[in-house]
């Protein structure tokens, strides 16, 4: 089995304090949020279960020697990935959502050709076969409609909030630009003060060879 | 490529620097090698990175030489490997088209066009003769582009999933089943991200010469800017194939290019797209030198 130490990137003398530090980063990193509908999803979520094993493993060996060791509960919080599945309506719609689920986007998309009612639903699923292949703008824009057309649907809204909200995805620490928008906070100030250290960088006379 | 794709500065340790430098100079020495001086005036960051993506597992020692832009003190580079060579042929091609396609847009102010041309042309044959595939690709890719032209698509994922496509196609010699799946998604938002950054750098210019960008078709643009609202729209794309490129380099370990993969996926791409956006960007004086340069001037 892998040292659990070298899945989660600490010695084998970190403090408990250290380990869950470790353990809560890399959790955090490959959370189930970071990989919605993404097409390497299946990637984070085994990288997600082997930092799960370390983590346990670890708690294991050290319950022995400290009768406080703790995270069991908050582990659980990060327990896995849980898709959402939209209970049983119009059956055309759930042969469209299992095409996807297959990742069969071709298959998927031949079926939302043949209803003929665009509903709420019928934009929400064409914006996530856009998502999937890459295709963001037009994806944005059917979720904008499914909300539209169906305002109280949490599934609509929360993944248009996830396509246009950067500020809650995972990022090192102490990187803190998120957007190439103007937030309008300091934020402005700090990416103009980079750009301007980029700028001043420049004193290469010869552009084309420069490094 | 455009030469967009920039690591963040403030974000690499001395190490980083010296390493995308050394590479710098390396794919430079490869388009020297392969295809001759003028072939090696085409070198820019976006291949760079490119080559750093594909890099192979083992690493030979750096070499230091002076050369024709650094005569006195000379530069490391890396000796030329696989990905380099890759990243040069694609350079090659690439260039080759867009001046193709340059010299088939109406108007005046060719003759810098029809010159690069014939410099390349020997170069081109070569490049085309080691990457058949891309160079169809490529041209299939322009065919597109043209076609969407016509038809003056309103769709600004369409043409560039074009792009997006060329370039993940050159993670489909990847070995590791995990790392070419990891590196296509990488490389397919990176395409996307650089055609629709550039679309915006060209904006006020194809709106003048009522040129085709996705831009004026996708806003219905008015004049040669964005609209506020069409600026959220752009930027909220632009951010979120940022954010996949993140996520899908989280997936690989890239070894010692890790430092400068991630200041480029997590901020220096969002500087970039920035300044763009803002209309401060300027490819010469943007440059980060990183390599061989002085501590003091960081």
């Amino acid at each position: 089995m892998t040292d659990p130490y070298e899945v989660l990137n600490i010695p084998s003398t970190a403090t408990d304090d250290e380990v869950k530090k470790a353990y809560r980063e890399l959790a955090r990193k490959y959370h189930p949020d970071n990989y919605h509908d993404n097409p390497l999803a299946d990637l984070a979520q085994e990288k997600m279960k082997d930092i799960n094993a370390a983590y346990d493993a670890i708690q294991k060996q050290r319950s022995g020697r400290a009768a406080s060791a703790s995270g069991g509960s908050y582990q659980q919080s990060y327990g896995g990935y849980q898709y959402q599945q939209q209970a049983a309506g119009n059956p055309a719609f759930q042969r469209v959502r299992m095409a996807i689920n297959r990742n069969d986007l071709g298959m998927a998309e031949q079926l939302l050709g043949q209803i003929g009612d665009h509903s709420g639903e019928w934009n929400f699923l064409m914006g996530t076969i856009c998502y999937r292949r890459g295709w963001l703008d037009d994806a944005r824009r059917y979720f904008q409609t499914a909300c539209q057309m169906e305002p109280g649907n949490a599934e609509y809204r929360q993944t248009l909030n996830y396509v246009e909200n950067n500020r809650e995805t995972y990022r090192p620490e102490g990187y803190e630009v998120f957007s190439s928008g103007c937030g309008g906070n300091n934020m402005c100030a700090r990416l103009a003060c980079s750009y301007m250290l980029c700028m001043g960088l420049n004193t290469c006379g010869m552009r084309v060879f420069c490094c | 490529m455009f030469g967009y794709v920039r690591p963040s500065a403030a974000r690499l340790t001395d190490e980083d620097k010296g390493r995308f430098g050394a590479a710098y100079c390396g794919l430079c020495r490869a388009l020297g090698a392969r295809y001759g001086t003028a072939a090696r005036f085409i070198l820019n960051y976006d291949f760079a990175f490119l080559s750093i993506l594909l890099w192979p597992q083992d690493e030979p020692p750096r070499l230091h030489s002076r050369c024709i832009a650094h005569p006195w003190r000379g530069r490391d580079y890396f000796p030329g490997n696989a990905a380099l060579e890759l990243a040069a042929d694609q350079s090659v091609i690439l260039a080759w088209w867009q001046l193709q396609d340059a010299l088939e847009d109406p108007g005046k102010g060719k003759g810098k066009y029809r010159a690069a041309a014939a410099a390349l042309r020997g170069a081109y044959s070569r490049a085309r003769h080691f990457r058949p595939d891309f160079d169809r690709a490529t041209r299939e890719h322009l065919a597109h582009l043209r076609e969407l032209e016509k038809r003056r698509c309103p769709s600004l994922d369409e043409p560039a999933d074009t792009f997006a496509q060329l370039l993940a196609g050159a993670a489909g010699e990847v070995g590791d089943p995990v790392k070419r799946r990891v590196l296509e998604q990488i490389l397919y938002h990176l395409g996307r991200w650089v055609y629709l950054v550039d679309a915006a750098d060209d904006l006020a210019e194809d709106f003048a010469s009522r040129s085709y960008n996705p831009l004026i078709c996708r806003f219905a643009l008015t004049e040669g800017k964005l609209t506020d609202e069409a600026r959220e729209s752009l930027v909220v794309s632009l951010d979120h194939s940022v954010r996949l490129m993140a996520a899908a380099f989280e997936l690989w370990d890239f070894g010692a290019w890790s430092g400068l993969i991630r200041s480029t996926v997590y901020e220096g791409l969002f500087l970039v797209g920035r300044a763009v956006l803002e209309g401060t960007f300027q490819a010469n004086d943007m440059a980060l030198r990183i390599g061989g340069r002085n501590k003091e001037q960081l």
